[in-house]
């Protein structure tokens, strides 16, 4: 029901898809994040972009709920999820990906799908065996088709190149029905051709499933987001469209001047 | 995309700082403490008026389950100190720490059967069970880095060899190692229990070997943490705490870290067996019971944790005596609802180290 | 962790291999059925019932240290707290404690209680992961022993409780060895069949999940938590029964069939067996039950004390763990398929 509500409200562009106030992530004595406030409507495509350490993966990993945030406030389409468990989180539509490709290496491709639409789904607990045209599988088979996996759909994912274990990432966010994505380098490690076929998922998203993304290329990343939020430190250090983030002389020299672009 | 090393945490203070730091922390849980302390305090010292005689009996019985308990709390400690200092550095949950315990008390008891020497019986399971230890970490736990099950499931099997070993050299009797003359008999302590309708009061005599066992037993918990807080040796074996790869990178020889660290560690289980053995006895089956006081204690200490072990023994040494003494039946009941407490509130400890 | 673990099983394939059940598989039931016309009542009751029973526990093991990565101690207290469970409830010696009810009443109450016995374990033992849950469920184990030892009122003590029988119902003497042993292979088949089907159904599948990359199996939506805790009560579902049918074999339950030993003897019944697959605590249990009887009378004969039993139950488990960590099971497949190294070894 209030999930109901809520999504009304999202539509009339009242809600913002993600709002975060005076995030904070300790480390023992590092501050990982500092301060970090951001909202990012829904539908919007946003991309994060800072040096190494800048925090961006512990942004991300305090949205999902990897691990708390050590204060601050976290809402998701207007619902307060600063306390939520990661599970809860993903149940109301956040997804996510991992920098470093998480994935079950001894379960077919297909399998590591159909876990993921089993997890938002209502059978998780079920006792019952899935048959061949369950529609768990069905979808499953659907995503897997979706990024471009088919052929290697009943492969074992340890025996799949880089490439491919990337798409998957991809492949595991999509499941169910997310209304928000967060992407963790996905095109870390591709091949242009690869990135190229990474780039078409992206931008044939549905144009209400708003996402982040954490991305050094810039080609990559400013060809799929309307919007820029660099980082710093910990901290949000500029925010605007991709034009302008090319364009500042301060971003030049910060993060594109000796930056891995 | 090379992904960031694991940072040096070190919190300086964070541990050291100490009192006023937590008291500030937990401000509701320094409270109750200071109330819990005074209140025992008081019902030591006070002479107890008629009401509380009818709610918690004789004033002698709670007094002496209360000194029964810091006492055994003290020899709890020096079993589980061991156990949590050898897991503390190598992430290794030592389930034969029991049998060390008990090879302990039995070697001291056959020193002593032979020789008549008490003090010199600790150096010698001291030594002995040491001996042990660094055997078990350079032969088999050296091999098995990293893989915790397995080195776990080894100690299992280990304990139930070992226990089946003593029990054929030693076979299935009691033995109580005699305390030596200068520290038997009890020991005048100014402490009123009761007092006469003649006006003279009933002062409580307390077993000496108790009380100098529970000094001692203080002191070693003072000295190794101090010798862990303050010293080099102290300081490679915390950061090997806090992340073994960084101390591996820098050029400390771990191996010899390990084996001394496993060593002292069971030569403390076995010094703690002498102590066992003189105030209660030995038997087969004390290897059992004093592994599970030690994994009880660390549940609740924190696993890692010296403070916690210290912490961890006290409430469970109490549980067990005042527990034995006003709810027979139900005593195990106490220290293992001390456990399910702590676990479902704070599961990783109550003094954590991390 | 070291010990084997079994590859997940592919869910989408899942009903394509239900017909490639391997000969050797149809000879051993057939062999389990037919075994009343082979062996003497001693055999049946005392070397395969037994079997039958301690491997179902030690099943129960496996599922959760298989399965779910949870090496569980609490296994023979949950099955023993069942047991004691019918002792209460039902009719035993102890009749200032025992309540009495009849059998179909008592059982079924006891397993409910002790799959909540389990489930409260397996809750507190979730807390925290890893190797705790060893450290953790061996401290529930233990206190439930003192307890039990320590309660007169309850559980009656040090002596516990005899004469505690199976019923007698539809005509049938379930205390007689062949309905006795065919009660114990029912549920060990049932328990059998059950693992075997869970594990590839969705929840199974979770589970698997959960214990190869939790982290992940949140980030999907899996409450891991809840998963845990479920694996739990079912384990203890297959346990409990097992437990009840230990306590009619042995007409008795005392501190004794919970005691430290027999929680670890569970645990060496599963390693060696193998964790690796349903069928590994079976074959592990007969070869402990064999050991048992047998090796008795071997070490006597050497002139030395039946006690040093526990000496060779504590080398196999070291050996085993040391050469073999799947066990007999992946001793025995890796000879047959000539295989070094098995999956997922050493993996975190
Ligand atoms: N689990 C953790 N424990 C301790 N420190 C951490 C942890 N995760 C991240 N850090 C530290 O927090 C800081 C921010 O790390 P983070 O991974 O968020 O950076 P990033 O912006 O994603 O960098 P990269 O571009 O390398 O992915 C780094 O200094 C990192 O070492
Ligand atoms: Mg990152």
């Amino acid at each position: 029901m209030a999930r109901a509500i809520a999504e009304r409200l999202s539509a009339t562009g009242t809600v913002n898809a993600l709002e975060l106030r005076g995030v904070t992530k300790r480390f023992g004595a590092l501050l990982a994040l500092d301060d970090v406030t951001l909202s990012v409507r829904p539908g919007e495509r946003r991309a994060i972009l800072g040096s190494n350490g800048a925090g961006k993966t512990t942004l991300l990993n305090c949205i999902t709920g990897d691990f708390p945030a050590s204060s601050g406030t976290i809402r998701f389409f207007g619902e307060d999820v600063t306390r939520f468990p990661a599970h809860e989180r993903i149940r109301r539509g956040l997804r996510r990906t991992y920098q470093i490709s998480l994935l079950f290496g001894g379960l077919s491709v297909l399998d590591n799908v159909y876990l993921a639409c089993l997890g938002v789904s209502r059978g998780r607990f079920s006792l019952l065996r899935p048959r061949r045209d369950d529609a768990l599988v069905e979808s499953a088979r659907a995503l897997v088709h979706a990024v471009h996996l088919d052929e290697v759909a009943e492969k074992k994912v340890a025996e799949l190149a880089h490439g491919q274990q990337r798409q998957l990432e991809v492949a595991l966010a999509l499941a169910g029905a997310p209304r928000f994505l967060l992407f963790d380098e996905p095109a870390a490690g591709l091949s242009p051709a690869e990135r190229a076929d990474l780039v078409a998922i992206l931008q044939g998203l549905p144009a209400h499933m708003g996402y982040v993304i954490i991305e050094h290329d810039m080609d990559v990343a400013l060809r799929v987001v309307e919007s820029v939020t660099l980082m710093h430190e910990g901290r949000i250090f500029k925010e605007g469209t991709p034009e302008e983030i090319e364009a500042d002389p301060e971003v030049q020299e910060l993060y594109l001047g000796h930056g891995r672009g | 995309m090379a992904r960031a090393g694991a940072m040096a945490t070190g919190e300086p203070g964070a541990e050291g700082g100490g009192l006023a730091r937590r008291v500030e922390r937990h401000p509701l849980a320094a409270l109750l403490l200071a109330l819990a302390i005074v209140l025992f305090l008081w019902l030591v010292l006070a002479d107890w008026p008629e009401e509380l005689e009818r709610w918690l009996g004789r004033k002698r019985v709670f007094v002496s389950a209360l000194f029964n308990g810091i006492t055994l709390g003290g020899l709890y400690f020096l079993v589980a100190t061991g156990f949590t200092l050898i897991f503390g550095l190598m992430r290794n949950v030592n389930l034969a720490h029991g049998s060390l315990y008990l090879f302990g008390g039995y070697l001291a008891y056959s020193t002593v059967q032979a020789t008549g020497l008490w003090l010199p019986s600790f150096l010698v399971a001291f030594v002995l069970v040491a001996i042990v230890g660094l055997l078990l970490q350079v032969l088999v736990f050296r091999h098995m880095e990293g893989q915790e099950l397995r080195q776990t499931l080894v100690t299992i099997g280990l304990s139930i060899v070992f226990a089946d070993l003593m029990l054929w050299v030693w076979g299935g009797d009691f033995y109580q190692i005699p305390t030596p003359e200068w520290l038997a008999g009890p020991i005048d302590t100014p402490i009123v229990l009761d007092v006469r309708p003649n006006g003279e009061a009933v002062y409580l005599r307390y077993p000496r070997v108790r009380l100098v066992i529970f000094a001692a037993s203080v002191v070693i918990g003072v000295l190794l943490w101090l010798a862990i807080n303050k010293t080099r040796v102290g300081m490679l074996i915390r950061a090997g705490v806090d992340d073994r790869e960084m101390l591996a990178a820098s050029g400390v020889p771990i191996q010899l870290l390990f084996a001394l660290v496993f060593a002292f560690g069971a030569g403390l289980a076995g010094m703690a067996g002498v102590v066992g053995g003189t105030f209660q006895s030995i038997s087969p089956g004390e290897d059992t019971r004093f592994l599970l006081a030690s994994l009880v204690v660390v549940i609740v200490g924190g696993l890692g944790s010296i403070p916690g072990a210290a912490l961890g023994a006290l409430l469970i040494g109490l549980a067990e005596q005042f527990g034995s003494v006003y709810l027979p039946t139900y005593a195990i009941v106490f220290s293992f609802l001390i456990m399910v407490l702590v676990l479902a509130f704070r599961p990783q400890g109550l003094l954590s180290v991390r | 962790m070291a010990v084997a673990r079994p590859g997940l099983p592919a869910a989408t394939t899942a009903g394509e291999t239900a017909g490639g059940i391997p000969p050797s598989a149809w000879i051993t039931a057939l062999v389990l059925v037919i075994m009343p016309a082979l062996a003497s009542d001693f055999f049946l009751v005392q070397v395969f019932g037994w079997a039958l029973v301690l491997g179902t526990i030690a099943l129960s093991l496996q599922f959760l240290a298989g399965y779910g990565g949870m090496v569980s101690l609490v296994q023979m207290t949950v099955a023993g707290f069942a047991g004691y469970m019918v002792a209460i409830l039902g009719t035993s010696g102890l009749t200032q404690i025992s309540l009495g009810w009849p059998f179909w009443l008592a059982v079924p109450v006891a397993i409910l209680l002790a799959v909540l016995f389990g489930t409260l374990s397996g809750a507190l033992a979730v807390r925290t992961a890893g190797i705790y849950t060893i450290m953790i469920t061996l401290a529930i184990a233990a206190a439930f022993f003192y307890f039990t030892r320590q309660n007169e009122t309850v559980f009656g003590g040090f002596l516990g409780f005899n004469g505690v029988r199976a019923p007698v119902f539809w005509g049938i003497d379930w205390r007689s060895p062949v309905p006795f042993y065919y009660l114990c292979l029912g549920w060990a088949a049932i328990a059998w069949g059950l693992v075997v089907w869970v594990v590839r159904a969705p929840f199974g599948l979770a589970l698997q999940g959960i214990r190869d990359n939790p982290r992940r199996m949140a980030a999907l939506g899996f409450d891991v938590t809840a998963h845990r805790i479920a694996a739990y009560a079912f384990a203890a579902f297959l346990a409990a029964p097992a437990g009840i049918l230990l306590t009619w074999m042995n007409g008795q339950i005392a501190p004794g069939t919970v005691g430290i030993g027999p929680v670890i003897d569970i645990l060496v019944i599963a390693v060696v067996g193998g964790l690796g697959r349903p069928i590994g605590p079976f074959i592990g249990a007969l070869l402990y039950v064999l050991l048992r009887i047998f090796a008795l009378d071997a070490l006597v004969a050497l002139g030395l004390s039946g006690q040093r039993f526990q000496l060779l139950i504590g080398l196999g488990f070291l050996v085993t763990v040391l050469f073999s960590p799947d066990g007999i099971l992946g001793l025995w497949e890796r000879a047959r398929h000539r295989w070094s190294a098995p999956l997922n070894r050493g993996g975190r």
